[in-house]
Order: structure tokens, then C-alpha cells, then sequence
């Protein structure tokens, strides 16, 4: 069995046929095998594995190619499956423990090929008096990264490790390797891992005038909304098409919420720009929902109708390449990227004009608690005015309005102290979900009656709608539910503790106290 | 974890090369396998070059000073471990008898590598000892060499009457020919015979063949110096037919 493996690099003067016969001078080694091999590495977009401690190469040889999820910690190999492709999701692996270990991990994110490299490898046995192997040295020679020598202990012949381990050190002088290959091969493309994260992390001080800090905060959307752009349009996984929207709806939040910056045309052709921008994507958003959401549908349902339901899904799986299709068009249209091109060089270029405004010149701080303040008072005073015979209206607005609330305080999270606002951000978004369950049953629900009417039109088979029926039905009980929890949890947000803290943090100040 | 001892009162039939050949094809397959090699001539340790000796010796691998893990060596082969024999096995027995219940001392040895290894092939010495006793305390199989000989009918009615004697009812015994030899008609009528009689030894015959005899020469299992041929494939056929069988 194998142990873990220590690493070294070879320096670039010695040769490994050098390095080999020089070695063989010193202990009597048997070369098993040499053969030339690719190696590519695998991730979602954001870096999943990689922040599990997870390395996934794919090895191809002329002995066939496998694929390995490897641990970054220590070297070891934690599954590996033989493969002719790499899938691109998590179920659609043959071998169980690969594909459960994946699932876990990528979710609904694809995995995609990070960089390929191209290596000659030597396996070599350490051999004793009697000819038993007693360790390994694997030597891997690389194209333009330095070659990497590991050896693997084998079990009870402790000694022969150390002993090699120290000829390696002491004799040929080699310096163990540091940084994983992964990080190695990708420095040389210019890239380093965690260089997309759907996290919107901005780092504002309180001193930026409020001009520099919004140039900052439509800067870092941009970026998210161009690095998503390819990906969405080539539709590889649903999460391209979500972080896209989310950078385009808080870019629009923005526009709406800190005013007098921009002088207000420019903020209004904006703002209706972006208002399009989540328009022309909606759909193919909703579908993708409904398709993620389908097993949870399926299972909801009694045993016997399961089946029934599946006309719905080609239904939504037609609808969902056909809308896909349009988006594609559009996010390549003129408007599309003359629109964001110009609103690029707006953020770079435009700062005479801001004089003018009159929010340039304070400083960030001041305006991030003044807003904040304001929008949670909002949200507390209309979050009173609701009790059980309230319309659904005013539910939706105040959704709208913690989701204003909740994107400020994203945005200037970083001028204020990171313990406290994170409990603040945890508990809106507690009270959020009951807000984003009520309207999303409805919503769903809408929509069911509008596919099924589609469907008519189709011949679907009438046990299918019955099947829809039920699915509603359900819904309908999970809507009422929501709303019956309504008051409970906006109790829990607006609990003393909460209430101080709010205050603390935004309100005396926004009052130059 | 199955425990795999194979085993015959009399000797030279061919246990250790059984145990050799099919934990290495386990252990092809994918399986964690461990040989132990508990004959203190170190015939199974011989064949993977692993030195037959064992820190503390006899007593102090029966007194269980130390964890049997500690004691494994790594072969050359992937997924294939070997306890090594030593010399002063040859006193098991007596060290053995001076335990309170010897013929479990085994089975508890054991017992911690139940998570690491899928197989474990108890290569044993001839006789019926304390040892042997203790090895079929431990065993889920006891794997049976028959060399088709008169004298073997008589060695496995015996084994068979060991077994219900002593009520061993967890242990199932699989009996095979080996060493078979074509070209002798006594051979090939003694396995016609016995098969009848006894229809639960096994359908697949080892024959008697130069390549497996080579194994003391190349010291390695067969499958790792010659990829096909009759000895081979009768080894293959065997480890299927066993795998079929538990
Ligand atoms: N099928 C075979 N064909 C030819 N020779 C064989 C065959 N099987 C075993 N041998 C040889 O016969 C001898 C005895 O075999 P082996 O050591 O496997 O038997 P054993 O039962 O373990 O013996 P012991 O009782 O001494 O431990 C060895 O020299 C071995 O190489
Ligand atoms: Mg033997």
C-alpha cells in the first residue's frame, strides 16, 4: 500500500536519463516503465474542487486514460475511474463512487478542462539484495515546468524510504517540490486558481468618495457579467446563465439606489439597458429552474403518477433549448455589446461630469449608512403593516424591497466590521427565504397552468395533467404554508438584538452623532 | 473480510503455490489481499522475496505485543501485502497450547485488519496441529490441494471427519485437484472417481506443468512472468469457480 509521497524537483541541468544513471550508481534500481502520457486538469468555472482540496486529472496513455480525484493535501488518490471522456456533470458517470463524490461537490456545475499537459514518465523500483522492490520513484518530465521526482514508500520497508528520501536530499542535492503542478501549469497561461468566484467581493474603505467606491462596485459586476458571458451562451451549466442575471439585477439595484452620481439620463438609459438585459433572459432562467427543480417534483407526487409527469419535462426541455437559443442571439446582438461596451468605457472615462453631482464628493461610508438605514427602516415599517389577511401584493413588495436591502449590504459589506454584518446579512436572508418561497410557489404554480394549456395543444396524454394537477395542488399547500410562517420569521429578523445592531452600525452615524 | 487458509494434512500438494497464485489474482482484480505465510520454512514469503522474519518471533506475535499491521510488508504487486514466516514458527504449537484458549488466538489476531483487507490467505504448514486447529477457528474457507492419488481420498474423508468432529460449522471446505498429470491414467481415474463420490470438489484441475513448478526460480507468482497458457488459465478458472462458490 502506498504512503504519501514526497515530492522534489529535478534542476533544470540534469537530465533525467542523466539523473538515472547517476542514481543507478548509487542503488541498484530497475526502470518498470516509461511511457509518454497527457494530463489534464478538471474543475467547475468556480473552483469547487480545487477549494475541497481536491486535484481531478485526466490521464491519457497509449495504456488507456483514467480519471483521478486526487487529495491536494497529502497526495492521495481517493477514487479513480478508467474512462474514454470526461463527462461534463456528475451523473452522468459510470463509475458510482466517482460520480457520488462529484455530485456532492459540483452540484448542478459542470466540470471543465482547466489546462492540458504533456509529460514523459518513469517508474523506477528501488530494489533490495533479493530483487524486491522496497520503493518507488516516479519522475514525471514536463515540456516547459521543471521535471518532479515522488517516491512512494511501500509498506514495512520504512528504512529504504528514509534512505532514498536522504540520497535524493543529501547526494543529489534536490529541493522538494513546492507548489502543486496544478498551480505550476496555469501560471504559465496567466491564471491562478479561485480566479472566478461568484461571490461578489469587494474591498471599499470608508475614506473612497462615494464616486470611487460605485466605480469600483460596477467595475467588479462588469467583470462577473463578461466572465459569464461565454459560458452562458454556450449553455455548459445553469449556473453561467444564474451568476449572470445576479451581476445584471445588483448592477441595476445599484443604478436605482445610489443616485446622484451619474447625472440622471445616463443612470435612466442604464438602468433600461440592464432592465433588458434580465428581461431577455428570464425565460431561459425559469426553465432552468423548472428542469433543476423536476426530481423534487417528480418525488412529491404519489408513486403511481410519477411516471406520468414526464411529458413535462420534454415539454420544458424543448422550451428551455428554444429560449436558450434566443438568448444566445441576443447576448450576440449590436445592442447587447455596444451597450456594455460603451458602459465599460463610461466607468473608465466618465468623471468630469460627476463634479456636477451632488453625492461625488461625500465619502462612502456616509452615503452606504444613510441608505442602508432608510431601505431596513422601510422594511421593517412595511414588514408591520402585514398580518394574516394582508394581499399577496404587499408580501412581493416587501420582498422586493429586503432584496434592495440585501444588495447594499453586499455591496459595502467591507466598510463595516465582518462579524457583525455577516450575522445582520444571515438573518435577512432567514427572513428572505419565506418571502422568496411564498412568491415562487405562486409563480410556479402560474406557470404550470399556462404549460399545461401549451400542452393541450400538443395531445399530451390527459393522465399528465392530472399528474400537473396534484403538482399544483402541492404547491398550492407549500404557498400557504410560507405565508402562514410569514409572521414568525419576520419576528426572528426584527428581534431586539438584531435591532441594536442595525442601529449601531448605520443609524448614529448617518446622523453625524 | 474472508479468510481464505488453504490447507492439507499431508504435505507438498501444492498450499503454498494455491495461495501464491490466486491472492495475486485477487489482488489483480482489485481486492485488498494479505498473505500470511505461517509455515516457518517461508516457502509463500520466498516466493515474493520477503525476508521469512518476523520482530518478537512466535511469542511475541501470539502474545499480540505488537499489532499484526506493523509486522506486513508491501509486495511488489498492487493491492498485495505478505505477513512474513519466520523461523521460530516452528514452535507455534507449543506457544500456542501455553494460551487460555489457543485455538482462538488466530481469529482475534485478525480481527483488526477486518477493514483493510478484502482477503486473507492463511498459507499453512501440513498436519493436524494446535496451529491447524486454531487456522480453522479463523478460516471462512478451507481450501483443499488434492493430488489424485489413492492416498488423497483417504486425507480428505479424514478432513471431512476432523470438520463434523469438532462442529466447525462456520467453515466450508473446497477441495480441488492439483498436480494433476494428464498422461497418467491413475490420475485421470481417481478425479472421474472422486468427483462422483465427492461432488463438492471443485470442476477446475491445476495440472501438473513446468511453468508453475518455474515459480521457485523466478520467485513470483505465475501470472507476473507468464501472461497466458494452460496453468494460467486453470488458475483463473479456479479463483472464478471459488469466487462463484462464496
Ligand atoms: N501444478 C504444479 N505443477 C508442477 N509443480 C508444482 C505444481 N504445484 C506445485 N508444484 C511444485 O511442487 C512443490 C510443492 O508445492 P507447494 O510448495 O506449493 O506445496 P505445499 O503443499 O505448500 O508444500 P509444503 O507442504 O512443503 O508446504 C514445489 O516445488 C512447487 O514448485
Ligand atoms: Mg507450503
Amino acid at each position: 500500500m502506498t504512503e504519501t509521497a514526497l515530492s522534489f524537483e529535478l534542476p533544470a541541468n540534469l537530465a533525467v536519463e542523466k539523473f538515472i544513471a547517476k542514481l543507478s550508481k548509487k542503488t541498484v534500481i530497475e526502470l518498470a516503465l516509461q511511457q509518454y502520457s497527457l494530463k489534464t486538469f478538471y474543475d467547475s468555472f468556480d473552483w469547487r474542487l480545487y477549494n475541497a482540496n481536491l486535484i481531478c486529472e485526466f490521464n491519457q496513455s497509449k495504456n488507456g486514460s483514467s480519471l483521478s480525484l486526487i487529495s491536494s493535501l497529502n497526495g492521495k488518490v481517493i477514487t479513480s475511474t478508467e474512462l474514454d471522456d470526461v463527462p461534463a456533470f456528475a451523473s452522468e458517470f459510470k463509475d458510482n463512487v466517482m460520480a457520488n463524490k462529484l455530485a456532492m461537490l459540483l452540484e448542478v456545475r459542470a466540470l471543465l478542462p482547466l489546462t492540458t499537459v504533456d509529460l514523459q514518465i518513469y517508474k523506477i523500483n528501488i530494489l533490495n539484495r533479493e530483487q524486491k522492490t522496497v520503493a518507488r520513484l516516479m519522475i514525471e518530465q514536463y515540456d516547459q515546468l521543471k521535471t518532479r521526482l515522488s517516491i512512494q514508500a511501500i509498506k514495512g520497508y520504512d528504512k529504504a524510504y528514509i534512505r532514498l528520501s536522504a540520497l535524493l536530499q543529501d547526494e543529489f542535492s534536490l529541493k522538494t517540490a513546492e507548489k502543486g503542478l496544478l498551480i505550476r501549469a496555469l501560471k504559465r497561461q496567466g491564471r491562478k486558481p479561485n480566479d472566478y468566484s461568484s461571490k461578489l467581493n469587494l474591498k471599499l474603505t470608508p475614506e473612497m468618495t462615494a464616486a470611487e467606491a460605485v466605480r469600483v462596485i460596477y467595475k467588479t459586476l462588469l467583470k462577473t457579467i463578461k466572465l459569464n458571458e461565454q459560458g452562458t451562451i454556450e449553455d455548459i451549466d445553469s449556473e453561467f446563465l444564474h451568476d449572470f442575471r445576479v451581476a445584471v439585477r445588483k448592477t441595476r439595484s445599484a443604478l436605482s439606489q445610489i443616485k446622484a452620481i451619474f447625472p440622471d439620463e445616463h443612470n435612466a438609459y442604464y438602468k433600461e439597458y440592464f432592465a433588458w438585459l434580465g428581461t431577455i433572459t428570464g425565460l431561459t432562467r425559469d426553465m432552468d429552474v423548472y428542469l433543476l427543480s423536476f426530481d423534487d417534483y417528480k418525488a412529491s407526487l404519489p408513486e403511481s403518477m410519477r411516471e406520468d409527469l414526464n411529458p413535462l419535462h420534454e415539454f420544458l426541455l424543448f422550451k428551455q433549448a428554444h429560449a436558450q437559443k434566443e438568448l444566445a442571439n441576443h447576448l450576440k446582438s449590436k445592442k447587447y455589446l455596444t451597450t456594455l461596451h460603451d458602459w465599460e468605457l463610461y466607468l473608465k472615462r466618465f468623471i468630469e461630469k460627476e463634479d456636477l453631482q451632488k453625492n461625488t464628493h461625500i465619502s462612502i461610508k456616509e452615503l452606504a449608512d444613510s441608505r442602508i438605514w432608510k431601505v431596513y427602516q422601510q422594511v421593517l415599517n412595511d414588514g408591520a403593516a402585514i398580518n394574516e389577511d394582508s394581499p399577496a401584493e404587499l408580501l412581493h413588495d416587501l420582498r422586493k424591497t429586503c432584496k434592495k436591502l440585501r444588495y447594499l449590504m453586499e455591496f459595502f459589506q467591507s466598510l463595516y466590521p465582518p462579524e457583525k454584518i455577516k450575522t445582520l446579512i444571515k438573518a435577512l436572508k432567514g427572513f428572505q427565504e419565506v418571502l422568496g418561497n411564498f412568491q415562487d410557489y405562486e409563480v410556479q404554480e402560474i406557470s404550470l397552468k399556462q404549460f399545461s394549456e401549451e400542452m393541450m395543444q400538443q395531445g399530451t396524454p390527459s393522465n399528465t395533467f392530472l399528474a400537473m394537477g396534484v403538482l399544483v395542488q402541492g404547491l398550492e399547500e407549500r404557498r400557504g404554508k410560507a405565508r402562514h410562517d410569514f409572521t414568525g420569521r419576520f419576528n426572528d429578523f426584527k428581534v431586539p438584538l438584531n435591532q441594536k445592531v442595525f442601529k449601531f452600525l448605520f443609524a448614529h452615524k448617518s446622523k453625524g452623532e | 473480510m474472508k479468510v481464505i487458509a488453504t490447507y492439507n494434512i499431508k504435505g507438498g500438494v501444492g498450499k503454498t503455490s494455491t495461495a501464491v497464485n490466486l491472492a495475486y489474482l485477487a489482488a489483480h482484480h482489485g481486492y485488498q489481499t494479505l498473505v500470511w505465510d505461517l509455515d516457518p520454512q517461508g516457502a509463500s514469503s520466498y516466493y515474493f522475496r520477503i525476508k521469512p522474519k518476523v520482530k518478537g518471533g512466535s511469542k511475541g506475535l501470539i502474545a499480540g505485543k505488537r499489532e499484526l499491521d506493523g509486522l506486513i510488508k508491501g509486495t511488489d504487486f498492487d493491492n498485495l501485502d505478505l505477513l512474513p514466516a519466520d523461523f521460530s514458527f516452528r514452535n507455534l504449537d507449543l506457544v500456542l497450547d501455553e494460551r487460555k484458549k489457543p485455538t482462538q488466538r488466530l481469529q482475534k489476531l485478525l480481527k483488526p485488519l477486518a477493514d483493510e483487507y478484502d482477503f486473507i490467505f492463511l498459507d499453512c504448514p501440513p498436519n493436524i496441529t494446535l496451529l491447524s486447529e486454531a487456522v480453522f477457528e479463523a478460516s471462512d474457507i478451507l481450501l483443499s490441494p488434492l493430488i489424485p492419488t489413492t492416498l488423497s481420498l483417504r486425507t480428505l474423508e479424514q478432513l471431512k471427519r476432523f470438520i463434523k468432529d469438532n462442529k466447525l460449522k462456520h467453515l466450508e471446505l473446497i477441495p480441488f485437484f492439483s498436480m494433476a498429470d494428464r498422461r497418467k491414467k491413475m490420475h485421470r481415474e481417481i478425479i472421474e472417481h472422486l468427483s462422483e463420490e465427492h461432488p463438492d470438489v471443485l470442476a477446475t484441475v491445476i495440472p501438473y506443468a513446468s511453468d508453475i513448478e518455474q515459480m521457485g526460480i523466478k520467485r513470483m507468482p505465475l501470472a507476473a512472468y507468464s501472461k497466458k497458457g494452460r496453468s494460467i488459465e486453470a488458475y483463473d478458472a479456479l479463483w472464478q469457480e471459488i469466487l462463484r462458490r462464496i
